[in-house]
């Protein structure tokens, strides 16, 4: 690196994803967004009270749209929430901010909801204390819009986006915009929003803290993700150095894609490695990398907004244009929302990773599982023998009898009316909580595949939040205990003839890799990105020396330990 | 036409949810049926009972004590399929 020139400075932060930008900045500052007090001519009255009309009717629109085949309780949620919107008194007195008091429409929205929110604030009822939650929701949908027009900033190709943090839908969004760096002051190196820029192949760094206080004042930076470094400010021959290392990246990556073929390892034995994804956006990278299929689709975006889920056929056509979109077989996972990814609508929970999830909910949300079965069972019968269905979070057999269950009524309804299906599709679980690992045998008598979710199998048997900054460093994929209940579920399933696969970051690190097929598990799924160093890594191993290697780690009592044997 | 002034009337809320946000739907629901003006007071507050975000964050739990004050031609009705309702704990009770 060369001496930094004034006027240059360097942020530190995590790798997320690898890869190196060069770019203009744009800082997205939540707290700029602030609603503030902003006064109007008197000619632009009209247009202020054209734009909260037209808000009022497109939510009132959306809301239309998800009651359909809603169960009950959901449904007349929504109910009141159109009536909230609905109210004529708040009509009134939105529309007489913006006429007599001449604010703009999104303080008019902001400033009227806020009144009865400070009111509910003050009652200090407890039992009204969610209430506010879903004003502020409402209050802030109606003003984004209110505003949507001029939020839509054109984005100059090659951008480096620098934020506090960012949604996966946002960031595809973005990512369409054609924006080529990522930088997140908060989030670690496992957030959502690192994984998805892995698979759409943005280089992106997290954990930077001061990244959005710094970056506002800088027009073009240098991203070198790989070495989790900003360079804001960059001098000329910082430019030309990494210009330098990315045509040099370029090359290297089609040099990989000419000669990625083989799929064993030196000694011939064969693995395949399949990409992880949830957005349509990253089949280009998971075909070019040649991934043998998707080991994990991911279905929660057609949840985004809330726990109404978008209708069947919206759902028909993303699984369609999946499995149109890439040869080989799909495993599609069952809606997994709880913890971290669902962002409203749901009751708040003390411990939500520990709570109301995956494969809980489920089975509490029929009319939402049936539907999801209904259009997965249907693409399956239009590709027969390419998808399997899993379910996620399992922690008792129970559960597995249960899903399987309402599977097959579905099934049975879909043959009853003539629809074409699947009948022998596989039904699997991810192994991610221990209870799974430390039962397998039992499990494997009731499911068709194992697939083994490392990410939260870690945090559960470690205990430790991986969201959690301040104990993130608890946070060890390699960890033995972790290796442990990886072997105990890979006898079973061999015991047991039932497959076995992994989807978890482990599968897409080199030294997880290694040792996972080792103790013989030849199907990973990983972040596309990941897929050529983890090939390039497996076929100039042999399987012996893989045998031995993970034989080592088994015995091994830390994580250094783990690692220190991956230096030799 | 004969109006009798403003009628007011002191309610208890019985259902365990309070005026939550079905129950506080229902009551605008009803109100906006009738002609005459309803309001209600609480704490010093007055709403309109017309006006759902009104009702609702006036946060009233079960046991709070609320004055209705109904005014115009069909108050008497009015107040009467009101109370009904209050007094029926909005119909939702057993969930």
């Amino acid at each position: 690196m060369s001496i930094p020139k004034p006027g240059e400075k360097i942020i530190k932060g995590l790798t997320g994803s690898e890869g190196i930008a060069i770019g203009p900045v744009l800082v997205v500052d939540e707290k700029q967004k602030k609603i503030q007090p902003r006064k109007i001519k008197a000619d632009a009255i009209y247009i202020h009270l054209q734009r909260f009309a037209k808000a009022k009717t497109s939510f009132l629109k959306e809301l239309d749209e998800l009651t359909s085949n809603l169960d009950k309780k959901t449904a007349e949620i929504l109910e009141t929430q159109k009536h909230i919107i609905s109210d004529r008194e708040i009509e009134q007195k939105i529309n007489s901010v913006i006429e007599v008091e001449l604010y703009d429409v999104e303080y008019a929205i902001y400033g009227t909801f806020n009144e009865f929110i400070e009111r509910l604030r003050e009652s200090g009822s407890e039992l009204f204390q969610q209430r506010i939650v879903d004003l502020e929701n409402l209050r802030d949908r109606l003003i984004l819009l209110a505003c949507d027009n001029d939020k839509e900033l054109e984005i100059e190709k090659g951008t480096i986006l620098v934020l506090q943090d960012i949604s996966p839908t946002d960031l595809v969004a973005y990512h369409d915009k054609g924006i080529k760096g990522l930088v997140m002051d908060k989030g670690g190196v496992t957030s959502h929003a690192a994984i998805i820029a892995q698979s759409l192949n943005i280089p992106c760094i997290v954990s930077t803290k001061v990244g959005v206080k710094h970056a506002s004042n800088s027009k073009k930076a240098v991203l070198d993700a790989s070495s989790g470094e900003l360079i804001l400010n960059p001098s000329r021959a910082v430019l030309t150095e990494f210009k330098k290392k990315i045509r040099e990246l370029n090359k290297a990556q089609k040099a990989f894609i000419k000669a990625g073929d083989r799929s064993e390892t030196r000694d011939g034995f064969p693995f395949h490695l399949r990409a992880n994804i949830e957005f349509q956006q990253e089949l280009i990278l998971a075909n070019e990398f040649k991934a043998e299929g998707i080991g994990l689709l991911r279905t929660e975006a057609l949840l985004f907004g809330g726990m109404s889920r978008k209708s069947e056929i919206e759902q028909d056509k993303y699984y369609e244009s999946i499995l149109s979109g890439i040869s080989g077989p799909v495993t599609i996972r069952l809606f997994d929302v709880g913890g971290d990814k669902l962002h409203s609508q749901t009751p708040d929970e003390n411990n939500p990773f520990l709570g109301w999830r995956g494969v809980r909910m489920l089975l509490d949300e029929k009319a939402m599982l049936i539907s999801q079965f209904r259009s997965i069972l249907k693409c399956a019968g239009k590709y027969p023998g390419r998808i399997r269905i899993l379910v996620p979070m399992v922690a008792l057999v129970e559960e597995v009898v249960q899903i399987r269950k309402v599977m097959e009524e579905v099934q049975k309804s879909l043959m009853d009316a003539d629809v074409r299906i699947d009948e022998s599709i596989p039904l699997g679980i991810m192994v991610e909580v221990p209870s799974v690992a430390l039962l397998a045998d039992k499990f494997a008598k009731e499911v068709d595949f194992f697939s083994i979710g490392t990410n939260d199998l870690t945090q559960y048997a470690l205990a430790v939040d991986r969201g959690n900054e301040r104990i993130c460093s608890l946070y060890q994929q390699h960890h033995p205990s972790v290796w442990q209940l990886i072997k105990t579920t890979v006898k079973a399933a061999n015991d047991n003839a039932v497959p076995v696969s992994v989807c978890g970051e482990l599968a897409g690190d080199k030294l997880g890799a290694l040792c996972l097929l080792g103790m013989g598990v030849n199907d990973l799924s990983m972040s596309p990105a990941s897929i050529p160093k983890v090939k390039e890594a497996l076929t100039s191993s042999s399987m012996l020396d893989l045998r031995e290697f993970s034989d080592k780690v088994l015995e091994c009592s830390t994580t250094e330990e783990v690692q220190a044997l991956l230096s030799n | 036409m004969l109006y009798s002034g403003m009628i007011k009337k002191k309610v208890t809320i019985l259902n365990s949810s309070g005026l939550h946000a079905r129950p506080s739907a229902a009551l605008v629901k009803l109100a906006g049926q009738f002609k005459s003006d309803f309001y209600i007071h609480m704490y010093g507050y007055r709403v309109n009972g017309k006006s759902i975000l009104g009702v609702m964050t006036l946060a009233a739990e079960q046991g709070a004590e609320l004055v209705f004050e109904v005014n115009g031609s069909d108050e008497k009705e009015a107040l009467n399929a009101i109370l009904e309702l209050v007094e029926n704990k909005f119909g939702m009770e057993d969930e």
